[in-house]
């Protein structure tokens, strides 16, 4: 009798430890089984920590710069280690929610329910927490679609040169009359109030940190289309519910995660589509791009995948809008338009009330958006703009026209169509008689003659392009130059707009010396003036330049002036643009001479990718006098 | 008779209270002026703005509560108010021609039906007078204006809720 007891206490004690030591066992059970599935190698897993295979060392690196964003001390190194740790922190006891702290289920939720049903916890030996702070969030986001925001380039700004990109998610019930309601999620980097070329500097080398953040989506419309006068594409995406899911959940998990912020390769664009690839593994976006992510780029990746596109919608900034409705007026009315906004004219003028009142309306709303254009340009004094504003609004408002008249037409080529940033173009032709070969690579952007399809007029940036030349009679490939930066922004004035036209260049070049030498130097160029429009086809303009030159091959090693320059920019039929520019500058300084030259440009469009441009320059420099001609090949992906 | 009376009077002051409850958000970023917004800014060669956070009403995700916004989303509360805020400008307008995008988000805030729009758009249209009564008017004086326009007319009497 006495051993049946003790058998049975011994085999009762056995299962209840069996039971505990299950319970307690659970995590070492669920990361033996994570180990199993080699679920820490999977494209999910990479995606989720953000993990990117190292260049020069074997093994991966998460981009993520903060370490409250890995459980595990190595975690930014060791996807199995990280995995491991996060499974075993599920386990950790219940707390209640504050503003600063949340259960690891709910700070790292797109990683619980990923794992979730992977491993198919067992709710009764891992206990769901309640997350409410996402619950709440999520709910108020009312998700339905995605949408990626693309603001044009902003040429004004360096950092906004090459656009930006950010991502709204649309909710249940909107429509295109209500988007401003939406939710805009935006990674950019933090610089306390710096900018301009500081800014430039510390981002290329990652010194400023960068956030993922949400607003209303009507302010940012209210930042790029009001004030910074950017139009702006909208392409709705075709993500199915559950991505959409994942790739919010993902985004709670970023929440307050650093990330630094490199100008180049790890910016705006590139993080948002770290976000995509967290909803769609498959899509692999971030592995395409090496050394640089332009967003224009992003968005065509976006684009060119089957199905990803559903709509495109064009916004056009204010400053877009305004032109338009006042390239809708004749002459007489813009006086009008004029006169009103400047407070000459009142709209209760018995001249004014005599025309039709669909004319007055227009005229109307024109004068109170040009007011406003002005206010935000600092060109008008507040009170009065205030006052003036309201009583145009309240003339406005007694006429019984109900639809606003400012709506220009959509582009015909949407950015994503537009030519590719990488330009390689080959040349043959002929310099003071001699033959001349030539190839350049420029990785971005666009310059003024590029097919202009899904590009701002009148804005160029060409960056890093490199040119190779062979010279006959000479079997050595030199390099002819080697462009940093080259930009231009030619806007031309007219009654209502003053913008200042102005360029700016340095790069190592070569200009032309007596004897039949080219040498070579450093030069930076700047300048700045105006331009006009002839008609819709040609503008012309007029800059106030300096010149700086740097090379051992000048007396004094250096020569420094300035000078005007003169050009016409013309695009006469839809594929042909052509450029004259007419320069002098007296360099006064240093090696003192003059240098003068006259280059005629012209550029024929074949489609977006391909162009044939033809070149013809004359220069004078040292007294010396330099004739090329140069007809090439231009080839963009 | 005294009910009658009391009801009365707390008839005649619920248009107040409800403007009453709105002024509570006073500090949610609901200060800014009609015709006022940032100057100078726009042209500038090199201009500080960068791609990023402008302004106060941008928030890191899961940031937590935030003035009116919670962890980065705007309260149900304020969401009328901070639009209205945010958007003045275009709703004077869009209220003068009798649409516009802005004026239809608003009226979809406020939980104005498709139906009823165009009611609602052309009352504040007819009434654009009073609503922007001033060169100086603030966002909460256009919400309770909005209120007691609404409040007067017999189909939209129901939204009279703002704030």
């Amino acid at each position: 009798m006495r051993w049946m007891f003790r058998a049975l206490c011994t085999l009762s004690v056995l299962c209840c430890t069996a039971v505990y030591a299950s319970d307690e066992d659970y995590p070492s059970e669920l990361v033996n089984i994570a180990h199993l599935q080699n679920l820490a190698a999977t494209a999910q897993w990479r995606a989720l920590l953000h993990y990117r295979t190292n260049a020069l060392t074997s093994g991966v690196t998460g981009q993520a710069d903060d370490a409250k964003f890995y459980l595990a001390a190595d975690g930014k190194t060791n996807p199995q280690a990280e995995l491991d740790a996060t499974l075993r922190a599920f386990f950790a006891p219940a707390i209640v929610e504050t503003d600063t702290t949340q259960h690891p289920q709910c700070r790292f939720v797109a990683r619980y329910h990923w794992l979730k049903q992977a491993l198919h916890f067992d709710a009764q030996r891992l206990p769901e927490q309640r997350c409410q702070r996402f619950s709440a969030w999520r709910a108020a986001l009312q998700p339905d679609m995605l949408t990626l925001v693309f603001p044009a380039a902003y040429i004004n700004n360096p950092s906004s040169m090459f656009g930006h990109t950010l991502l709204r998610v649309d909710g249940v019930g909107q429509d295109e009359q209500s988007r401003l309601l939406a939710y805009a999620i935006n990674y950019a980097a933090n610089p306390d109030g710096e900018g301009g070329v500081a800014f430039i500097l510390k981002s290329l080398v990652g010194l400023y940190p960068g956030l993922f953040s949400i607003s209303p989506y009507y302010v940012k419309v209210k930042e790029y289309s009001h004030l910074e006068n950017r139009d702006i594409w909208e392409y709705q995406l075709n993500f199915t519910a559950d991505e959409i899911e994942r790739l919010l959940m993902h985004a709670w998990e970023l929440g307050q995660v650093r990330f630094d912020y490199y100008f180049f390769d790890e910016n705006c664009a590139y993080h948002l589509l770290s976000l995509f690839e967290a909803a769609r593994p498959s899509l692999e976006f971030t592995r395409r791009f090496h050394g640089w992510v332009i967003p224009a780029d992003t968005v065509r990746a976006l684009a060119e995948q089957a199905g990803m596109v559903r709509k495109i919608v064009y916004r056009p900034a204010d400053n877009t809008r305004l032109r338009f409705q006042l390239g809708q007026l004749n002459e007489n009315e813009q006086d009008w338009v004029a006169a009103l906004a400047a407070g000459e004219r009142v709209a209760d003028d018995p001249l004014f009330a005599r025309q039709p009142s669909e004319r007055q309306s227009v005229e109307l709303e024109a004068a109170y958006k040009y007011l406003r254009h002005q206010y935000t340009a600092g060109d008008v004094d507040t009170g009065q703009s205030a006052r003036r504003s309201r009583e145009l609004l309240l003339a406005r408002s007694r006429l019984p026209e109900a639809r606003d008249s400012a709506v220009p037409p959509t582009p015909q080529v949407t950015p994503d169509r537009g030519h590719g940033t990488v330009r390689l173009a080959l040349a043959t032709g002929v310099e003071n008689s001699l033959g001349v070969q030539e190839v350049k690579l420029r990785p971005a952007y666009h310059d003024l003659l590029d097919p202009q399809g899904g590009y701002t007029r009148g804005a160029q940036i060409d960056f890093m392009d490199v040119g190779l030349r062979l010279v006959e009679g000479s079997n050595r490939l030199e390099l002819n130059e080697l462009t940093l930066i080259d930009i231009y922004s030619l806007f031309p004035r007219d009654r209502f707009f003053h913008p200042v036209s102005w360029k700016i260049s340095t790069g190592y070049t070569h200009v032309g010396a007596p004897g039949g030498d080219r040498i070579g130097l450093y030069r930076t160029q700047g300048g700045a003036g105006m331009a006009w429009a002839l008609g819709d086809q040609v503008q012309v303009y007029g800059l106030a330049n300096f010149t700086a030159d740097i090379s051992g091959a000048l007396d004094k090693r250096y020569a420094v002036g300035g000078g005007p320059s003169f050009g016409l920019y013309a695009n006469p039929v839809d594929a042909w643009q052509l450029h004259l520019v007419m320069q002098s500058q007296e360099l006064r300084w240093g090696d003192r001479h003059r240098e003068e030259s006259a280059t005629l440009e012209q550029s024929i469009a074949f489609g977006q990718q391909h162009a044939v441009r033809l070149s013809v320059r004359r220069e004078h420099t040292w007294n010396s006098t330099w004739s090329t001609v140069m007809l090439g090949w231009h080839s963009y992906w | 008779m005294k009910r009658n009376i009391t009801l009365g009077v707390i008839l005649a002051l619920a248009p107040v209270s409800m403007v009453l409850a709105a002024s509570n958000n006073v500090g949610c970023g609901v200060g800014s002026i009609i015709f006022k917004g940032q100057s100078g800014v726009a042209p500038q060669v090199l201009a500080v703005t960068t791609n990023g956070t402008l302004g106060n009403q941008t928030f890191g995700i899961s940031s937590g509560t935030l003035g009116c916004a919670t962890d980065g989303v705007v309260d149900t509360p304020a969401k009328v108010s901070m639009f209205i805020d945010t958007n003045m400008d275009k709703l004077a307008q869009d209220m003068s021609v009798g649409s516009g995008e802005a004026l239809n988000s608003l009226a979809d805030l406020i939980g104005i039906e498709d139906a009823a729009k165009a009611r609602f758009f052309s009352m504040t249209k007819a009434h654009f007078g009073e609503i922007v009564s001033s060169d100086r008017v603030a966002a909460l004086d256009v919400m309770a204006s909005l209120n007691r326009l609404l409040a007067a007319d017999q189909d939209l009497a129901i939204y009279a809720r703002l704030g």
